[in-house]
């Protein structure tokens, strides 16, 4: 049988964005597959020797658009800590909440565009539905309903406000949470292609460098918020699976959205009991790291994120570098596709949750 | 029919019009009142489709044309036809024209052999089942073109999976239509419905001692009709449009409206088989005179619009099956139980009226 | 981690607050510490030009059981060991490395521009880049 090459992308229905997949294929079973990256690549890492700190702050957003606040978050923790900035508990309670229900809205769109992936449409339109009340929160609070910029050095912009809203959806979630484990994870069909397929067992993946909810379906327990100071104090445990396969994956991230609504919740609770808003804001004109490196890093919905500022004194920095998850799930693809039919493969590359402008950068 | 034809050329013979005329136009005006129903019928599919697909995903629909949007579907036929006709380099251009034109012409035909009330069958043969059969199976051969003459991967990757898909399941209704067959003892459409009436209203359809055929027959016309959990070959995700993805304009708007007329014809063809075509469920029609007619063509849209109905639940809610696990399932569950059904229907007819009745 | 034992054996290598910055041996030392330490992930590779010194090549190892971070650093000039043989995921940051910083890995076969276009000119990230590709100055 002779082999065909087949350009999956850059415009494609399913590559989540601008991923081109250079696949060969014989009938339809894929005996190589070559990411091709860099169509939405922005230069996040020259910009930020030519801006300044808080000309930076608005940017890092869109690296990961769905989950903008976590690098908003990681940007504003490098710098804090390297200026020995102390974050005050509601501060610290506040951007909690609001990286959690981040993760819900990231791991909720996630959810809807795999079933999209797999040829359901429904889905998409429920995950959308609890999706939206998300972002009418943060558009409520910051104004914005993705690109917030609403972590700055050393605070948050506002205080928040409004909290019912957010405890009205925590209400709601779990009975739709249950409506789609009815239409989802019940269905036969959904089981039969994803069950077993694009097993990813522990060595190969930490061998790729998967961290995140990948890593954790496939039953290795590595969750960095328990060792974050962020989350000192809330209760919570990482959700481990054991199997490794899409079915895992999936399963892994309706559980961990029950797992983080817990969090919320008890940032809810902790916010709700009033307090100001104490801020130790510096003036964002004239903040100049001392010399050094910095590296700061949190569990991003994708995976591991990490920020590294070298600074040499100046008001930008002399390199800063950014790790993101999704990048190394693409790179990871090359191994993991071999061998498998088309349709598999857009369910295996959708189930690893990869957004491109995270990997672009 | 017949009594039509002889209405027409008395009418014709009173204006002193040769009979020749009479009987060349005699077979056109059908064709011409099919084209004109059935394109109307398949614009009312789409936004049929589109609204309930709006409703059950929490969304309204389109609502902006017309009131409740029922000019939208309208307004995007105009739309394809005002359209670039693009024909890509590299291709094929006589098949590459050809292939939309083949998708849409077997349904108008196939449409001319449904019985849609007692005098009201376009083309009465003593075969037309089988004719029907036949030309039902025609698209697969313009979707192998389309595919091959687009010079593009998506597309032969698209026609190989229907050719594929076409094959396993097309032996699974012939059984399940076989066991119709045998239950009615005739291959024409208007007598098998005529026997359906046996037992009076709902009870003497075949769906009822064929549940399993009526069943077999449902998922099987959905994986020919390239439909959702079937949709294969133009499965959007995977082979971006699939065969027709070379396809603009006027072309694909055959395309298009020739899956949807396929569609109808084929809840047409269920609804004649199991559901008793256009007789009324109550054993007894409700009008009488030549307002019975318009009753019959009635109750044959409300079976058949029932059944698309049907198909479309199925598409809100499934997900696509994998390529391997659908050929296996036609294979070795279909296949072996529409065989299974064709053998308990001859027992049925036996112990109930032996198969010469 | 225990740096007499990495002494011993690599006798080139130093070690500084938070990092062993070493001179030869990359693929030797990393392999050692994966084998004999139990970091057993790459979290990433941190190119820094700084400039007369070479660029800087930082591997970040986090080890699962012990829950900590080695920092391994080297100096390079415009070629490196490719460790793509001990971790997967060092292809993707050596192929990211080379697009911004146009280091040669030897070993890793798979270097090619990543997000830069083919034929551009120079290294982005590199402190001497300058952008004189007249494609950028297609809206003036």
């Amino acid at each position: 049988m002779s082999k065909l090459k087949l350009n999956l992308g850059p415009q494609h229905p399913s590559t989540h964005g601008v991923l081109r997949l250079i696949l060969e294929l014989e009938g339809e079973r894929i005996i190589s597959c070559e990411p091709d990256v860099g169509y939405l690549h922005r230069g996040m890492e020259k910009m930020a020797e030519k801006l300044s700190y808080i000309q930076y702050l608005p940017t890092v957003d869109r690296i990961d658009y769905l989950a903008g606040f976590f690098y908003s978050e990681l940007l504003c923790r490098t710098v804090e800590c390297a200026l020995g900035i102390k974050l005050s508990d509601r501060v610290k309670a506040i951007r909690v909440m609001m990286l959690e229900l981040n993760r819900i809205a990231s791991h909720l769109l996630w959810v809807g565009a795999f079933l999209m992936d797999l040829g359901a449409v429904s889905p998409f339109f429920y995950a959308f539905r609890e999706r939206e009340q998300i972002l009418q929160y943060f558009e409520k609070v910051t104004g914005q309903r993705m690109m917030n910029n609403y972590f700055i050095f050393g605070g948050v912009r506002r205080d928040v406000f409004d909290l019912e809203d957010i405890e009205k959806f925590l209400d709601i979630l779990p009975d739709k949470i249950k409506d789609y484990n009815k239409i989802i994870t019940e269905n036969p069909i959904f089981r039969k292609r994803t069950k077993g397929k694009g097993i990813l067992s522990i060595p190969t993946a930490l061998n790729g460098g998967i961290t995140g909810v990948n890593l954790r379906a496939s039953g290795m327990s590595l969750d960095f918020r328990l060792r974050d100071n962020l989350y000192s104090g809330f209760d919570f445990r990482p959700v481990v699976l054991e199997e490794g396969d899409s079915f895992a994956r999936y399963k892994a991230r309706v559980l961990e959205i029950e797992e983080s609504a817990k969090i919320v919740r008890q940032a809810v609770d902790y916010l709700k009991r009033g307090g100001d808003l104490e801020q130790n804001l510096i003036n964002p004109l004239t903040i100049k790291l001392p010399q050094g490196e910095f590296e700061s890093e949190i569990e991003a919905p994708r995976g591991l994120a990490c920020c590294y500022i070298k600074s040499t004194g100046e008001k930008t920095a002399y390199r800063l570098k950014w790790r993101t998850g999704s990048y190394y799930s693409v790179n990871l693809l090359r191994k993991l596709l071999v061998g498998e039919y088309l349709n598999d493969a857009i369910a295996i590359a959708g189930s690893l949750d990869i957004i491109l402008p995270e990997v672009d950068k | 029919m017949n009594y039509l034809y002889f209405l027409y050329i008395e009418f014709l013979a009173k204006h002193h019009i040769p009979q020749l005329f009479g009987d060349i136009t005699f077979y056109i005006i059908p064709v011409c009142i099919i084209f004109a129903v059935l394109l109307v019928v398949i614009l009312a599919l789409v936004l049929f489709e589109r609204k309930l697909l709006g409703w059950f995903t929490q969304r309204k629909g389109p609502n902006r044309v017309g009131i409740w949007g029922i000019l939208q579907t309208i307004a995007d036929a105009f739309k394809l036809l005002c359209k670039e006709n693009i024909t890509p380099t590299g291709v094929n251009r006589f098949l590459f024209n050809l292939a939309p034109i083949l998708m849409f012409v077997p349904v108008l035909v196939v449409l001319g052999l449904i019985p849609y009330s007692s005098e009201f069958t376009f083309m009465n043969f003593q075969t037309n089942l089988l004719i029907y059969m036949v030309l039902a199976a025609f698209p697969v051969l313009s979707i192998l073109l389309a595919g091959w003459a687009s010079n593009n991967k998506y597309s032969l990757l698209g026609a190989m999976r229907n050719v594929a898909q076409v094959l396993a399941y097309e032996l699974p209704i012939a059984f399940t239509v076989l066991s119709v067959i045998v239950l009615a003892s005739s291959m024409n459409l208007t007598q098998i419905i005529l026997t359906q009436s046996s037992k009076g209203g709902l009870l003497g359809w075949y769906f009822i001692p064929c549940i399993i055929g009526f069943m077999i027959m449902f998922i099987c016309t959905l994986a020919e009709l390239n439909r959702c959990p079937f949709d294969l070959p133009e499965a959007e995700s995977e082979l971006i449009c699939g065969y027709n993805t070379e396809y603009s304009g006027m072309r694909f708007a055959l395309f298009y409206l020739g899956e949807y007329a396929m569609l109808f014809a084929s809840s047409l063809f269920i609804a004649v088989l199991f559901l008793g075509g256009y007789l009324s469920p109550f054993g007894k029609y409700l009008t009488s005179g030549w307002l019975l007619y318009f009753e019959q063509v009635f109750w044959l849209l409300l079976k058949s619009l029932l059944i698309i109905f049907l198909a479309i639940w199925v598409r809100a809610t499934l997900p696509r099956f994998a390529p391997y696990d659908l050929l296996k399932f036609s294979w070795t569950v279909l296949l072996p139980i529409s065989i299974l059904n064709l053998f308990l229907m001859v027992i049925y007819k036996f112990i109930t009226g032996g198969v010469y009745a | 981690m225990n740096i007499s034992e990495l002494k011993n054996m690599f006798a080139d290598c130093e070690l500084t607050t938070d990092k062993i910055i070493i001179k030869s041996n990359l693929k030797k030392t990393i392999e050692f510490v994966k084998e004999n330490y139990g970091f057993d992930i790459l979290k990433e590779i941190i190119a820094t030009d700084n400039q007369d010194k070479g660029i800087e090549l930082t591997y970040r190892l986090y080890s699962t059981d012990d829950e900590e971070d080695a920092l391994i650093s080297i100096f390079v000039k415009d070629e490196a060991e490719s460790i793509v043989d001990i971790f997967d995921s060092a292809c993707a940051d050596e192929k990211e490395i080379y697009d911004m910083f146009g280091i040669k890995f030897i070993g890793n076969d798979e270097l090619k521009r990543l997000y830069m276009p083919e034929d551009w000119e120079g290294h982005p990230l590199k402190k001497d880049y300058q952008d004189s590709d007249q494609r950028l100055n297609w809206n003036e």
